[in-house]
């Protein structure tokens, strides 16, 4: 083909218009009806509540589904009377904890036309989430999900919860599912075409871009006030944070590093935060199999070295104190000031060199530890490595992969292993799974979360974590609970480093309707409203 | 074209089983991965099984070969999906974005290569230097950041992310990832060209036609540049897999579906299957992209079809 200057020309001129198509009209904004939320991670793997896997998933099916019984918006129930009525307006517990009888609503209708919800979804959802949930842990303690008639349930205990409202019931599992949907669509496709009964409903689940719902106009309670949500998944913080502030979302999950709220500011000093507390509980692992790490003196001046409210302050305003395993206002959680002073552990070096001294240690000693590449974990662990240098103590701290970082805690590879994980006001969770010897870390990496061997190296809680669990009036499991954190403190096998907020950045244009106080790192869009 | 692609299976092989023996090594979990830090042993133990990972690596490479041979990698870890699925919904956008950049960086790179040429020592050929090296030194992550911030976020003309529906939107969403890609094949392609085109400037046949009273655009494009474009086939095919493996970074800065990001999300999940999957994809496309190169030649230089 031959090709003269002014074909070149023209051709040159064609092809750059094409690409430019469309550049004169601005690119629109998140329209006025529809929140779209920017979400840190790659793309949805699910949205059926009995299979999620990936924390942000939750963000859909936070809007999607509803349990039995629900917290207030925006915030954790701390005790059992702080539950609201959900899909259940009244329940009851038996004098042993262990039969829980739920009244349904009425009138509840499921998502697509697929009907009213009666007893028959309860009992089916209950009893998937015991045999294909993700979380079976939870239903563990399940004997039994009986329908006493199309508006009542009752939940027979293998042993007692007084907890269950926290434990069970309002759990992603325990989400109540429509029965008819699923046996018409079937499992597999219920992965991405769920049916519930919250104030929006799926449209659209795209595994590279994201989920849409719009507004279920059948909604029992008061209807969302905008018509759509979309949950688009934009991993790259780069892309997320110039989606927030080009207007196209509307709100996105934070980057929980220090310095990141003040440098969202910067850029447009307009923008909202809202964040949970306590939201991620940082602890810190002592491996009490490796030497001199079994000494209680080494731990105490681990204690006394590392200034923990300057860690808080460092994650400003995300961060948070912990006098012992529990925020303050959680059960069990413990102010400093109510603390026996010998349990108290205020910032003090000079104290921790003394404590490594008599030890055998007036010139500290080295060790390795490993600590993942995330920011939360990777800035926490580097203010605590220059803490415990300080009095001697000289970490020589591995920085490497996230997915590696937690493979390793889980084959026993680790000295002090820093652990992040979000937990409910029920304190016997974090206990469970942490501190239990049924947990107890395994260089096969076939045990669990408990990377110090507490309970095994040494006598741990175990006694006093079944007297918890057992327990039948609210008033003993606090106390017991409270029991395990003096405990704790005292044998130091595990530190509170901080809590950690999540956190979401939110155009100022969208007012969420509520304050965002507390909870999972998950909150629902029903009462948003949004400025044009 | 049989015997080249016979002469490929080797080496997919070979790939394929680097890549399987280097998932194994690289330390990690993917039922940690998939179920979160907080999973119970009973709960990975149940994963693994429903996975495959609980049975001998021999085994494991042994299913992997056969599912490759079938084209059935298995499904993601993570969310249940067939990896050949996955696939197919990406693999579209990184072509559209590998191509859409390979015909920006010519249409850029070659006129401006030219122009070096014929300009030699001049202000055409300094500026073609410097665009050059900052092409060659400026990453495409960087410059797709920048790219975002000026002409997305500041002056609106382009989306923030995603890739679009609809023929014009989609061109729409493509324009700056492809640009971002371009400019750095345009550099390449241009230093590539202003060489390729000096060498036969001074050639016999060019002095010839010039000699006849062709016009210089003619002398320059019709038998300057045609002979020039041997040794910058080359260059472009080797571009085109730069490109290819270049689009992983910018897929991920512009949020765009790709094969690309399906590769670093399936990485950092360990997801085995998502990234067997993706990695023989782009063997294929290096091989595929290779045999056209071979089939170009024949085209461009048909002493080549003789001999």
């Amino acid at each position: 083909m031959n090709v003269n200057r002014r074909e070149f020309l023209e051709l040159a001129a064609a092809a750059t218009a094409l690409s430019v198509v469309g550049t004169g009209a601005a690119r629109a904004a998140s329209s006025a009806d529809v929140v779209r939320i920017g979400i840190a991670a790659n793309g949805p793997r699910t949205s059926d509540p009995n299979q999620t896997t990936q924390g942000s998933d939750n963000w859909a099916t936070e809007q999607i589904y509803e349990q039995l019984v629900r917290p207030e918006d925006g915030d954790f129930a701390t005790t059992p009377d702080k539950y609201v009525p959900t899909l259940a307006t009244e329940w009851s517990a038996s004098p042993d904890a262990k039969t829980w009888t739920f009244k349904l609503r009425q009138g509840v209708q499921f998502h697509k036309g697929y009907g009213e919800m009666t007893s028959d979804d309860v009992v089916f959802s209950f009893k998937r989430a015991i045999t294909d949930g993700t979380n079976k842990t939870i239903m563990a303690n399940v004997a039994d999900v009986v329908a006493k008639g199309p508006y009542e349930v009752a939940v027979q205990l293998k042993s007692p919860d007084v907890n269950f409202l926290g434990t069970t019931g309002f759990s992603n599992n325990t989400s109540i599912v429509s029965k008819k949907a699923f046996d018409k669509i079937g499992a597999e496709k219920f992965m991405t075409d769920a049916v519930g009964t919250g104030p929006y409903e799926l449209t659209r689940f795209d595994a590279e871009w994201g989920t849409a719902m719009k507004r279920h106009e059948g909604y029992w309670g008061q209807k969302a006030k905008i018509a759509g949500v979309e949950c688009v998944y934009i991993a790259d913080t780069t892309a997320r944070t110039l989606a927030l502030l080009s207007g196209d979302v509307d709100l996105i999950e934070a980057v929980r590093a220090p310095g990141w709220v003040d440098s969202m500011l910067q850029r447009d000093p307009t923008l909202q935060f809202d964040m949970t507390i306590p939201g991620s509980f940082n602890t810190l692992h002592i491996n009490l199999t490796r030497k001199p790490f079994d000494n209680l003196k080494v731990r105490q001046a681990i204690m006394y070295a590392i200034d923990r409210q300057a860690v808080a302050d460092a994650l400003k305003p995300m961060g948070g104190f912990m006098a012992g395993l529990q925020p303050d206002f959680f059960p069990a959680g413990f102010k400093t000031a109510d603390l026996p002073p010998e349990l108290q552990y205020k910032y003090d070096p000079k104290k921790a060199k003394a404590l490594l001294a008599e030890a055998g240690f007036p010139n500290g000693f080295d060790f390795d530890s490993n600590c993942s590449q995330r920011e939360d974990y990777s800035s926490t662990m580097l203010i605590v490595q220059e803490q415990l240098r300080a009095v001697g103590l000289r970490m020589n701290l591995k920085i490497g992969d996230h997915t590696a970082y937690h493979a390793d805690n889980r084959s026993d590879k680790n000295t002090l292993a820093m652990h992040s994980s979000s937990y409910p006001p029920i304190p016997t969770q974090l206990y469970f799974q942490q501190l239990s010897s049924k947990s107890e870390v395994k260089s096969d990496g076939k045990g669990g979360g408990n990377y110090s061997h507490y309970g095994t190296a040494m006598p741990g809680i175990d006694a006093l974590l079944d007297k918890a669990l057992m327990a039948t009036d609210y008033k003993t499991y606090v106390d017991t609970c409270k029991q395990i954190e003096l405990q704790v403190l005292r044998d130091l096998p595990l530190i509170g480093l901080s809590t950690l907020s999540f956190t979401v950045a939110r155009n100022a244009r969208l007012d969420m309707g509520y304050k965002v106080k507390s909870g999972y790192a998950r909150w629902r869009f029903h009462r948003a409203t949004k400025k044009a | 074209m049989l015997y080249r692609l016979a002469d490929a299976i080797p080496t997919i092989w070979l790939v394929l089983t680097l890549v399987f023996i280097a998932m194994r090594i690289l330390p990690g979990d993917p039922a940690i991965a998939a179920l979160g830090d907080g999973a119970l042993p009973e709960q990975l133990a149940e994963f693994r099984e429903k996975m495959g990972l609980n049975v001998p690596i021999w085994q494991q490479y042994f299913n992997f070969l056969i599912g490759t041979l079938t084209l059935d990698f298995g499904k993601s870890y993570m969310n249940g999906a067939p990896v050949l699925d996955l696939i197919a919904r990406n693999l579209p956008y990184t072509i559209q974005l590998t191509v859409a950049a390979m015909i920006l960086g010519t249409v850029i790179g070659i006129p401006f290569g030219v122009l070096a040429a014929v300009k030699r020592g001049k202000l055409p050929d300094s500026g073609m230097r410097i665009f050059s090296l900052v092409g060659y030194a400026v990453p495409d992550f960087y410059l797709g950041a920048l790219f975002l911030i000026g002409f997305a976020l500041n002056l609106r003309w382009f989306p923030i992310n995603g890739a679009g529906s609809g023929f014009f939107d989609i061109l729409h969403h493509l324009f700056l990832p492809a640009l971002t890609l371009a400019l750095v094949k345009a550099a390449f392609i241009g230093r590539l060209t202003r060489t390729s085109v000096l060498e036969v400037l001074g050639k016999d046949y060019v002095r010839t036609a010039r000699a006849k009273g062709a016009r210089e655009n003619r002398v320059i494009y019709r038998h300057a540049l045609r002979n020039a474009l041997l040794p910058l086939a080359t260059g472009m095919g080797l571009s085109l897999l730069a490109t290819l493996s270049g689009s992983v970074a910018v897929e991920l800065v512009f949020n765009r579906p790709g094969i690309g990001r399906l590769l670093i999300q399936s990485i950092t999940e360990r997801d085995y299957g998502v990234i067997q999957g993706g990695v023989v994809v782009f063997a294929l496309m290096v091989v595929f992209v290779n045999l056209m190169m071979d089939l170009l030649y024949v085209v461009i230089d048909p002493r080549i079809r003789v001999k």
